[in-house]
């Protein structure tokens, strides 16, 4: 799949936004809560990630200016459920960070809003990724790994920039989630790679009793949509680059520096967005469409 | 709404016979021709003249050699369109209600006017049946030629989707896959008819007719078949007819 930057931006962006607010939620819920300045910048900040992603998501659209409509097909489409969670989120968000800054009152709310933003984010991740899920068509992303992958990848780079805005109070069990992290994303890898290959071409043509099929004259001289959308192709050597990019930045250098107190926490939070920004890459240039059976490829 | 229908009333498809089939590409212009002008078009055309051109077409032609041991290679055609699934999972992940599946006849469509063009029906769809048309932001696809089988200005036999009509080989069938009596059923049920991709589940309601099997040429070579006129005529100076 051709890896657009704007996707990339929503899902990275908007990942971390809700880890960060799921541990700040976590902590609200569990007791030892940061101070208020600490709450207040943690609520403005996820609302700041969240609201960059989904506004670049809209970037990707034909028609951004209809985009309110996607809220309405909730029953049938994981897009639509994103949408809709992911406006509804936005109200503990709002809420916590209000009360907090204007000291409205209503403190008794505080502990209800925190257990529904974590349900509320965690539920959003969890639609966002059931979006690439739900497609049979794309083999690497149709199973669990990949919904397992979105959960534990938004809680660690959330959990990283958590330590920018409230000290350093729960920093191994950041280094903890980005550990679980690593492991998942290689067990993703081993899964896709040696899940490849299952659908063959002549399954795509309804003619499995032939023998091989191979293109002979192509459909068309130029090439079309379908291919500049859903035939990326991904060399081995690059994929090794970003592979190890992915690594390095995303989960083994923010828990590196967190383990020996590197003191800038904005610098390790801004290691760990790059580092899953290139995972999130990988995630949509390694992952094969099956329509290239009628094109280029003998086996998906 | 985005939300399969149950049942739908009638299976409107097509039935394509791959052993007919010469690849002409006259039913994708034909296609092109009738669409560009009917309800879902002008269909994208950028740079026509150009050294490179790109567009929206609902209908494109493969051609695909097939190997097989002991057979002489043959050469299939592949025209392929819009299948009008019955699961069309590009119809479910639709987040605006653009893409819809008509109770009435099965066939599935866009609406212009609700789709955002974000593009996720098109990852959806394992056969490639989806378009986008950069110049409007929308995704196209195969009405089916809606605007022409129930458009009853015209003839009846006319009242066909555009690339039916046009077809020169008498390759491609439209008729109703839930009537067990329809032309199309008949001929699928008496001619080994296939789903394409049947793993992805999508119960396709067109259907493909395979290239005729051969039966007696194990081992043959294509060369034992070819015969000279310089043979020909030594066959009738020795009154030999053997074949």
């Amino acid at each position: 799949m051709h890896p657009a930057l704007s996707v990339i931006i929503f899902t990275t962006f908007s990942g971390m936004g809700y880890g960060l607010f799921i541990w700040l939620c976590a902590i609200l819920i569990a007791g030892t809560p940061p101070d208020d300045t600490q709450i207040i910048a943690g609520t403005v900040l996820s609302i700041i990630f969240v609201g960059t992603g989904l506004l670049s998501s809209t970037l990707h659209l034909g028609h951004p200016e209809r985009a309110w409509r996607a809220f309405s097909q909730w029953r049938s489409s994981w897009l639509s459920r994103e949408g809709i969670l992911s406006i509804l989120t936005f109200g503990p968000m709002v809420f916590i960070g209000g009360e907090k800054y204007f000291s409205l009152g209503m403190e008794f709310l505080i502990l209800p809003m925190a257990i529904l933003g974590l349900v509320g984010a965690v539920a959003t991740v969890f639609t966002t990724s059931m979006i690439y899920a739900s497609l049979k068509a794309i083999p690497a992303w149709h199973n669990v790994w990949v919904i397992i992958g979105y959960q534990v990848y938004a809680i660690s780079s959330g959990g990283v920039a958590y330590i920018m805005i409230a000290d350093w109070l729960y920093y191994k069990l950041v280094i903890a989630t980005l550990i679980l992290a690593l492991i998942v994303k290689i067990i993703t890898w081993i899964y896709v790679d040696r899940h490849r290959g299952k659908y063959t071409r002549e399954s795509a043509l309804g003619l499995p009793d032939f023998g091989k099929a191979k293109p002979f004259e192509p459909a068309h001289s130029q090439k079309n949509y379908l291919e500049r959308e859903m035939g990326y192709n991904l060399g081995k050597s690059r994929r090794a680059i970003m592979r190890w990019l992915a690594l390095g930045c995303g989960f083994i250098l923010p828990a590196g520096l967190l383990y020996i107190g590197f003191p800038i926490a904005i610098f390790i939070a801004l290691i760990c967005l790059g580092g899953m920004m290139a995972e999130r890459w990988l995630f949509f240039a390694e992952a094969e469409h099956v329509v290239r059976l009628y094109y280029d490829k003998d086996t998906v | 709404m985005t939300c399969l229908p149950e049942k739908t009333d009638k299976k409107l498809g097509l039935l394509i016979d791959l052993n007919i089939c010469v690849g002409c590409h006259a039913c994708a212009v034909n296609c092109k021709e009738w669409n560009t002008s009917g309800i879902t078009g002008p269909m994208e055309d950028l740079k026509p003249y150009g050294d490179d051109p790109s567009g929206v077409w609902y209908n494109r032609i493969h051609s695909y050699e097939f190997k097989k041991e002991n057979e002489v290679d043959r050469t299939v055609y592949f025209p392929k369109s819009c299948l009008h699934c019955e699961d069309a999972p590009c119809v479910t992940v639709c987040p605006t209600g653009a893409s819809l599946k008509r109770a009435e006849d099965g066939i599935v469509l866009v609406n212009p006017d609700v789709c955002i063009g974000c593009k996720l029906c098109s990852w959806a769809c394992p056969y490639g049946a989806r378009e986008y048309d950069t110049s409007a932001g929308v995704m196209q696809k195969c009405t089916l030629c809606v605007d022409k089988i129930y458009d009853e200005t015209i003839d009846e036999e006319r009242r066909v989707p555009s690339c039916v009509s046009t077809c020169p080989a008498g390759a491609r069938h439209f008729g109703d896959f839930a009537n067990p009596k329809s032309n199309v059923s008949v001929l699928a049920a008496e001619n080994d008819a296939r789903d394409l991709f049947p793993e992805m589940d999508t119960k396709p309601v067109n259907q493909y007719l395979p290239p005729q099997k051969r039966e007696h040429n194990e081992g043959k070579k294509l060369d034992q078949k070819v015969s000279t006129v310089k043979d020909a005529l030594l066959k009738w100076a020795t009154l030999d007819f053997s074949g």
